[in-house]
């Protein structure tokens, strides 16, 4: 199998040569950082970690495109790799009556909301049904406002570990500070960097559906509504065989009453990648190949799916637009689990 | 080629809600965002080009405060080689005049010492994004008795002469042939700035950043602040809505079906 | 105080608005002055202009000379500092545009006096002049004082003020002996050379739908073109969006870019700022969609939508058909 991802000639190039370019070699940017090549390397090799590593070559050099310089530049100044202002980054939340940590308020666990859905017009929808669902069950629970920044996972894999070291930094003191001692996040991208990346965080964390899951087992979270829809669930990378959080999402879906569940044959560790990590929300695919996020489209079409259920952000982004370029629109729709709970209680 | 590139550390107002002190003479800049100016970004991008393909130094100068440091920073990660901040408590209220003034005089300064800093080119942004006058490049290049050009969307250089276009309205260019050395203000768009990584920021560090005051220019105190500025600021205020749009309300579909009706009344379709 | 002056802009045969902008404000302060109000003409064979010209000023001095047929910042400043030095005048008018910024500052340094740039507003009060300026992208406006002189200079924002239609002031044309001497080497004038035209020229257009940034990328200009297409219009865009790659520099209205004057102009997230307005405002009809209430644009626009251009959008193409 012929791939124009040559990761040892690329490494050949950058450190024997010395002629790494970022325009020369489009396709080190096409990597979304599933790591399912170090998952699954019988040698147990980390090609992941050697093409980030190559990425910090030229990023470190400034040798990046103007939209991921774009993107960073935002993040350090910002808080928010979308270029939006700090002082707008709780305006989803208006009229919900969410506890700000960052106004005094207390609470026993920390919503963390990842900047997606704090910004994007769509996901912010996931944001208010995650609070309408704390709410049902009576969690006490808070948000950090619009003191709230970037967890840094796209960061460090768009190899900025400079600026990943940073927010990891800022982010430890900022939770310190609120005495954090538990958290639930929204994206899997920031629940493995929040759990795996950042030394010696005082708090532990949890994925929303390890908690919701949590919540449904205990009695706390119950349904009195019916979604009739045929659901099939696509695992994100991050999620999934990066953190092995497999079970509670189908725990979740399976729960919800009418709710018709169907597997993707690539489920679990061999889930199909959305291609919206690793950086790739601020880079185009360097060649015009089938998109995997729309070869998910087809597949779910093909199983009889009406939705696809996701939990992350970025693959709730990446495959609403898949439905859009391949014309499904009307057939099947993309939601976060959060959102067909939140249509059931 | 040896350029020295006149930068301003700015507040990001996009998306920032903007409150006038309550003495009406400046904003407040708490909360507010702090960045290099947008179109000075743009020239020493232009800087950088210049001396990968000819060599030379580079030279960043600010009249800030000490916060400044951050883009002066960024730009020696950029591989700007020397940087020097203007900072003074008496430059307070300088006006472009004055402040073009001090940049001169720090530019002569350089030019004094044992090992003098000289230049081919001094570049600015074509005006800064707070106060949008647009003027301290032009003034100071007639402060240092250089030709100029203001508005330069492209350069080429030539043995020792530069040929730039000019952005005019319309997007018309004036292409005209300017002998060095001369000074340029830079037009955004002109190139695609590099980024400077937190790692070559922090590496930048060990460069020094020369800080300057009244004293070390030799200019007299009357020369700088507002009792060195040409122009004085009265009051600032939030401008009058005088002319306002009538507001469509609804949901999308409410407003397009409004729109059509306007349209169609319009005689637009 | 003296006379007033105003720099007459002209280029490609042509005298640019801005001219007539400030010799209608020009009258207004000189009126209020009991000042007479002159135009300065610079050029090579332009009596034409100066026809024109003395029906709004009392008097035009022009300067003719071969060396003078196309701007040079240069040439231009020894001139008006020659004008400048002779007349005394009380305040002087230069356009703020892409010759007034490149000659205004330079030329009051050299004469020593005070300057005030993109102006727009200009008044008297007790016989001192007080300029508006806008700062902060447009977000606050600035009051400002000139430091006592003889002669104050200003640059006047471009379509900041109307052009006055009062009665013809039947001015005198002067002839003024040019005071250039030797041949000026270091700046020389080459060409001037346009815009590319591309395929689609903006300016010739019904309807325009312009986008800014707050389309957030590239790939969602398709959902701007399906509406521009809905309303047999062409689309257009804002500095940043050609800034940035996404469309080429025909399509850029601004400032720096085109001027279009369409039936209806359609403004998706576009914030509004002078140098984009400058380029569509005498549109006749301003439709701005653009999720900041307080975007600049409302100011302009005739109609509004504060709400989300990529749900506002989609539904308008929808109701179109398109």
């Amino acid at each position: 199998m012929r791939s124009p991802l040559n990761v040892r000639r690329i490494i050949y190039e950058a450190l024997v040569r010395d002629q790494l370019d970022v325009n020369q070699r489009p396709e080190i940017w096409d990597c979304t950082t599933c790591t399912t090549c170090t998952l699954r390397c019988p040698k147990g090799l980390d090609p992941a970690l050697m093409l980030i590593g190559l990425r910090r070559v030229l990023t470190e050099g400034g040798r990046i495109k103007p939209t991921v310089r774009d993107a960073l530049e935002s993040t350090f100044k910002f808080g928010n790799p979308w270029g939006r202002g700090k002082a707008k980054r709780s305006d989803w939340a208006q009229g919900l009556n969410v506890k700000n940590l960052a106004e005094g308020a207390e609470a026993e666990m920390l919503y963390f909301v990842c900047c997606t859905p704090a910004y994007d017009d769509r996901v912010q929808a996931v944001a208010r049904a995650m609070v309408k669902v704390f709410q049902k069950a009576e969690v006490d629970f808070g948000i950090l406002g619009n003191e709230e920044m970037c967890c840094g996972s796209e960061m460090r894999r768009l190899g900025e570990e400079g600026l990943f070291e940073f927010l990891v930094e800022e982010n430890l003191a900022l939770f310190q500070q609120h005495g954090i001692k538990r958290m639930v996040t929204t994206s899997p991208h920031c629940y493995n960097s929040f759990r795996n990346e950042y030394e010696g965080r005082g708090f532990e964390v949890q994925h929303y559906t390890q908690f919701l899951a949590d919540l449904i087992e205990l009695g706390k979270l119950t349904f009195s509504k019916e979604v009739n829809r045929v659901v099939t669930y696509h695992d994100p990378c991050f999620l999934g065989k990066q953190n092995q959080v497999y079970d509670e999402p189908r725990a979740i879906l399976q729960r919800i009453p009418g709710l018709q569940f169907v597997e993707f044959d690539r489920s679990r560790e061999r889930s199909l990648c959305c291609e919206g990590g690793g950086g790739r929300m601020w880079v185009e695919a360097s060649s015009a190949r089938e998109r995997l996020a729309e070869v998910r489209v087809k597949d779910a079409l093909a199983l009889g799916a009406e939705v696809i259920a996701t939990a992350c952000p970025f693959c709730l982004l990446t495959l609403e637009d898949a439905v859009k370029t391949t014309g499904a629109e009307g057939a099947v729709e993309v939601l976060d689990i959060v959102e067909l709970v939140a249509q059931a209680i | 080629m040896d350029i020295v590139v006149c930068v301003k550390h700015v507040p990001d107002t996009t998306e920032a809600e903007i409150a006038i002190r309550d003495d009406e003479r400046g904003i407040e800049k708490r909360g507010l965002v702090f960045d290099i100016n947008e179109a000075d970004n743009y020239a020493v991008e232009e800087a950088l080009l210049l001396k990968e393909r000819f060599g030379g130094s580079i030279t960043v100068l600010t009249v800030g405060p000490p916060e400044a440091d951050e883009t002066l920073r960024m730009c020696l990660a950029k591989g700007v080689d020397k940087a020097v901040r203007l900072t003074d408590g008496r430059f307070e209220g300088s006006d472009s005049y004055a402040t073009a003034r001090i940049l001169a005089e720090a530019i002569r300064e350089l030019g004094r010492r044992p090992s003098p800093i000289g230049y081919d080119l001094v570049l600015t942004g074509i005006q800064a994004d707070d106060d949008g006058c647009g003027q301290v490049g032009v003034t100071l290049a007639e402060m240092l008795g250089i030709p100029h050009a203001a508005l330069v969307i492209s350069t080429e250089t030539e043995d020792g002469k530069m040929k730039v276009h000019r952005e005019l309205e319309g997007g018309l260019h004036e292409v005209l042939e300017i002998e060095l050395p001369a000074l340029l203000t830079i037009q955004t768009g002109i190139n695609e700035p590099r980024y400077a990584s937190i790692f070559g920021i922090r590496q930048a560090m060990k460069k020094q950043i020369e800080a300057l005051d009244l004293g070390a220019l030799g200019l007299a105190e009357e020369a700088v602040g507002e009792a060195g500025s040409k122009t004085s600021l009265v009051r600032l205020f939030i401008p009058e809505v005088t002319a306002q749009a009538t507001i469509l309300q609804g949901s999308p579909e409410e407003v397009s079906s409004e729109l059509l009706t306007i349209f169609k009344n319009e005689g637009v379709i | 105080m003296g006379e007033i002056f105003v720099l007459a802009e002209h280029r490609q045969g042509v005298l640019r608005d801005v001219t007539f902008e400030m010799l209608g404000k020009g009258q207004e302060l000189a009126a209020a002055m009991g000042a007479p109000l002159t135009a300065m003409l610079l050029g090579h064979n332009v009596e034409g202009f100066a026809t024109e010209l003395a029906k709004h000023a009392n008097q035009v001095l022009v300067v003719e000379d071969e060396r003078l047929e196309h701007f040079n910042s240069e040439s231009y400043q020894q001139v008006l500092a020659h004008l400048i030095a002779e007349h005394k005048p009380g305040l002087v008018l230069i356009g703020h545009s892409a010759y007034g910024m490149d000659l205004a500052p330079s030329l009051a340094t050299q004469l020593d006096l005070p300057l005030v740039t993109d102006c727009v507003g200009l008044e008297l009060e007790g016989g001192q002049p007080f300029a508006v300026r806008e700062m902060y992208g447009g977000k606050v406006s600035a009051r400002v004082a000139f430091r006592q002189a003889d002669t104050y200079v200003a640059t006047v924002r471009q379509a900041a003020f109307p052009v006055e239609e009062g009665a013809p002031l039947g001015g005198e044309v002067v002839a003024v002996d040019s005071p250039l001497t030797e041949e000026i080497t270091y700046r020389k004038f080459l060409e001037y050379v346009e815009a590319a035209v591309g395929e689609v020229d903006i300016t010739q257009a019904d309807v325009v739908v312009a986008v800014g940034r707050g389309i957030k990328e590239a790939d969602n200009l398709a959902l701007v073109e399906k509406l521009a297409k809905a309303l047999g219009g062409v689309l257009a865009g804002s500095r940043p969006v050609v800034d940035a790659g996404w469309l080429p520099p025909e399509r850029q209205v601004g400032q720096s870019g085109k001027t279009v004057k369409p039936k209806l102009y359609l403004a998706v997230g576009i914030s509004g700022a002078s140098q984009h307005v400058a380029g569509m405002k005498a549109s006749s009809t301003i439709v701005a969609i653009n999720k900041d209430p307080d975007a600049p644009i409302f100011k302009v626009a005739h109609y509004g939508i504060v709400d989300d251009l990529f749900k506002v959008v989609p539904a308008l193409t929808a109701q179109l058909g398109g």
